[in-house]
């Protein structure tokens, strides 16, 4: 269950008093809204670790950790299988449900194709997949992606008109949890440094019973060298994006279907509309609602930290 | 016995005394979930099938009845294990029948002990996490304190001691084994099979460097490398030339050569023989560890006897080594949670100090245990030096 994007959007409003303080488009909310939830994402790792290291009490709904540990539930994955690159090393596991897609026809001759669905910064950072008519394509080989991710580019240019389809898996990694060796040992992670110590002793070199690996350039590298499957990684993956999606018609009206929900718990809904009050505050250059909104965010962390 | 239902025995008494299980297929499975406590493992991609070369690398044989009854001959259709679950390459169905798994060495008397991986899971899961003493802890940190608390146990606590039956060969020279790390005792075994005590000697050693000198000035001699040549082993010689009886000091009436119990001498002076020495006084010869060589030599008398040699490894030279007692268990968990805490900033000294003596009066404890002393073996012992015993 998820906080209504509608809801807070409209309570945002009616705190601002639109007629007196100014209006936030739903443009300006949507990245406002999305700012926010990130922040307050971030803000639940430290807090947890704050409150790891004070005494915890045993109440069924006021335990902090146990609160703050539901709040992340939502965004951990179950394990999933990394892939071994013949290089030597595990590639994350790939999030296995696509977030858009885009379909271009060819043009004989043409080898760049711009893409106007897929946002170029989610095609630089995403996983993509290619088809050529249905058939999957191999990048480097078949089709190259710019560098900023803007365009597609042919290898070689068509040479007859067939149907391109470009699947864009979001990147939604953010956090690397567990990685676990043949679903019961986990795998111990290290520094590159640690590791060279711990290599060369008899008694702690790592063995299919005690693996460990490496996490560089967002590849796991797995030791001892003979894992070269049965390796899966759970971790925490990015928060999607509010969006208040709207149609025109004499003035926004909220389209329910195109919309994006919080994905924070409902217990977020105050947090949520004091912060974006804040940063609203900024943008129509009210210091009151700037006053008003700091002070109550400073009360809830008074509150929450006590 | 009962059947496993849920305690930590989990495999049935077939499993465990005839080391086989047998699975009834109707037809369609698709897999057979075998549930030893040992994994099942093939040798190499190829070692299931019996003309393999490798074949009898498997830890395991799979045999195959279409009745159930035998004989029960080896299954020949290429198949693939994971997890005790054996499944056909094809990815088809096994046939109605029997199958049976039948383990290459058994495993009797495995539950007196507790793996060193277990040790380690469960340390962890007890020990380390939120609110503990230990709150985080590497893994590997974990694996070092337990191997060292293995080695440590193995030394002088658990019942680790390993045996080999041994000839004494004409060069007098056993060589050590490759886990040995210290020898417990070596007997001479008689046709009895009574074994007598074979001391260490403190009569001549093993020099562990024999430089050729120079004639004149005795200094040593270099190679074109640099290094000091090294000469024969003379006293080594010596040694294994000696006749004993001159040193145990043996009657023989036909020792003619004697020069400590010369024959006329001894007949002169039988019964007269004071202050003998128990230590050199006994005919069961002598060793001495020549760490040159790493080797074991003994003295001239023993040659062609059995041995018995006992020596303790360290636990950790063989993965089937590492099974740590139940008895010892506790201990090891103390030692890995002293040793972690003795080694962190920020823990107070009286935590550390507690866990010291916890770690102590546990290994204590384990080796009270281990010593296996149990009053009616004391009572039948003691009997015999006339003593009443009152129990």
């Amino acid at each position: 269950m998820a906080v209504s994007v509608d809801t807070v959007y409209r309570t945002v409003l009616l705190i601002m008093n639109k007629e007196s303080r100014g209006y936030l488009t739903p443009d300006e909310y949507n990245k406002i809204a999305e700012q926010v939830q990130f922040e307050m994402f971030n803000e639940y790792f430290e807090d947890l670790n704050q409150q790891l290291r004070v005494p915890e009490n045993d109440s069924e709904y006021s335990n902090r950790v146990k609160n703050l540990e539901e709040k992340l539930a939502l965004f951990k994955t179950t394990p999933k299988a990394a892939i071994y690159n013949p290089g030597g090393y595990f590639n994350l596991p790939t999030p296995p449900v696509q977030s858009a897609q885009e379909t271009f026809t060819s043009v004989v001759g043409q080898a760049a194709y711009a893409f106007q669905v897929l946002q170029a910064s989610e095609v630089a950072s995403g996983t993509l997949q290619v088809f050529y008519d249905g058939v999957l394509k191999t990048e480097g080989a078949d089709y190259t992606i710019s560098p900023g991710g803007g365009f597609i580019n042919l290898i070689p240019p068509a040479m007859g008109v067939f149907t391109i389809n470009v699947v864009l898996y979001q990147n939604d990694f953010y956090k690397l949890g567990t990685v676990i060796y043949d679903n019961k040992i986990e795998i111990e992670r290290l520094n590159r440094n640690n590791f060279l110590y711990i290599n060369m002793s008899d008694l702690t070199k790592p063995n299919e019973n005690n693996p460990i690996f490496i996490f560089e350039e967002n590849k796991l590298y797995v030791y001892p060298d003979s894992i070269i499957n049965n390796v899966t990684a759970n971790y925490l993956r990015k928060p999607i994006s509010p969006v208040w999606s709207f149609t025109v018609n004499q003035g926004y009206v909220y389209d329910p279907i195109n919309s994006v929900d919080f994905e924070l718990q409902p217990t977020e809904q105050t947090s949520l509309i004091t912060r974006i009050l804040l940063y609203a505050g900024v943008v129509v250059r009210d210091p009151q609602l700037v006053q008003l909104a700091a002070g109550q965010i400073q009360n809830e962390k008074v509150n929450e930290k006590s | 016995m009962a059947a496993p239902n849920g305690g930590l025995i989990n495999e049935t008494n077939q499993q465990y005394y005839a080391g086989s299980q047998i699975i009834m297929a109707a037809g369609a499975e698709l897999s057979l979930v075998y549930t030893f406590d040992e994994p099942l493992k093939l040798y190499s991609g190829t070692s299931w099938s019996p003309l393999d070369s490798d074949h009898y690398q498997n830890n395991f044989i799979f045999e195959y009845s279409p009745n159930g009854l035998a004989p029960y001959p080896e299954y020949t259709i290429d198949f693939k294990i994971a997890n005790n679950t054996i499944t056909r390459v094809d990815g088809l169905a096994f046939d109605a029948g029997f199958y049976r798994v039948r383990l290459r060495e058994t495993n009797y008397g495995s539950y007196i002990g507790i793996s060193l991986n277990e040790i380690i899971n469960n340390f962890i899961v007890a020990y380390v996490g939120d609110g503990k003493l230990i709150p985080s802890v590497k893994r590997t940190d974990v694996l070092f304190h337990a191997k060292r608390g293995m080695q440590e146990f193995s030394y002088d606590t658990l019942r680790s001691v390993k045996q080999q039956e041994l000839s004494v060969p004409n060069n007098l020279s056993i060589i050590l084994p490759q886990d040995y790390v210290n020898y417990v005792k070596i007997s001479r075994v008689d046709a009895l099979g009574v074994k007598h005590i074979i001391y260490p000697t403190r009569l001549t050693s093993n020099p562990t460097e024999m430089p050729i000198q120079e004639i004149d000035t005795g200094a040593p001699i270099q190679d074109q490398y640099a290094n000091n040549l090294q000469g024969t082993p003379i006293i080594e010689e010596n040694w294994a030339n000696a006749d004993d009886k001159r040193i145990t000091g043996t009657y023989d009436p036909n020792f003619q050569n004697a020069q400590i119990n010369a024959n006329t001498w001894n007949g002169n002076t039988v019964g007269q023989r004071y202050g003998l020495n128990p230590e050199t006084s006994n005919m069961n010869g002598w060793f001495t560890i020549n760490n040159r060589e790493g080797k074991i030599s003994f003295s001239s008398n023993l040659v062609g006897s059995l041995i018995i040699f006992e020596y303790i490894s360290d636990g950790l030279a063989y993965d089937a080594d590492t099974v740590v007692p139940k008895m010892a268990e506790e201990a090891l968990y103390a030692h890995i949670a002293y040793s972690i805490l003795a080694g962190r900033v920020n823990v107070p000294e009286y935590i550390v100090q507690r866990y010291k003596r916890d770690r102590s009066a546990k290994l204590r404890n384990t080796k009270i245990r281990l010593s296996n002393i149990k009053l009616e073996e004391i009572t039948q012992v003691m009997r015999n030096k006339s003593k009443w015993i009152k129990h």
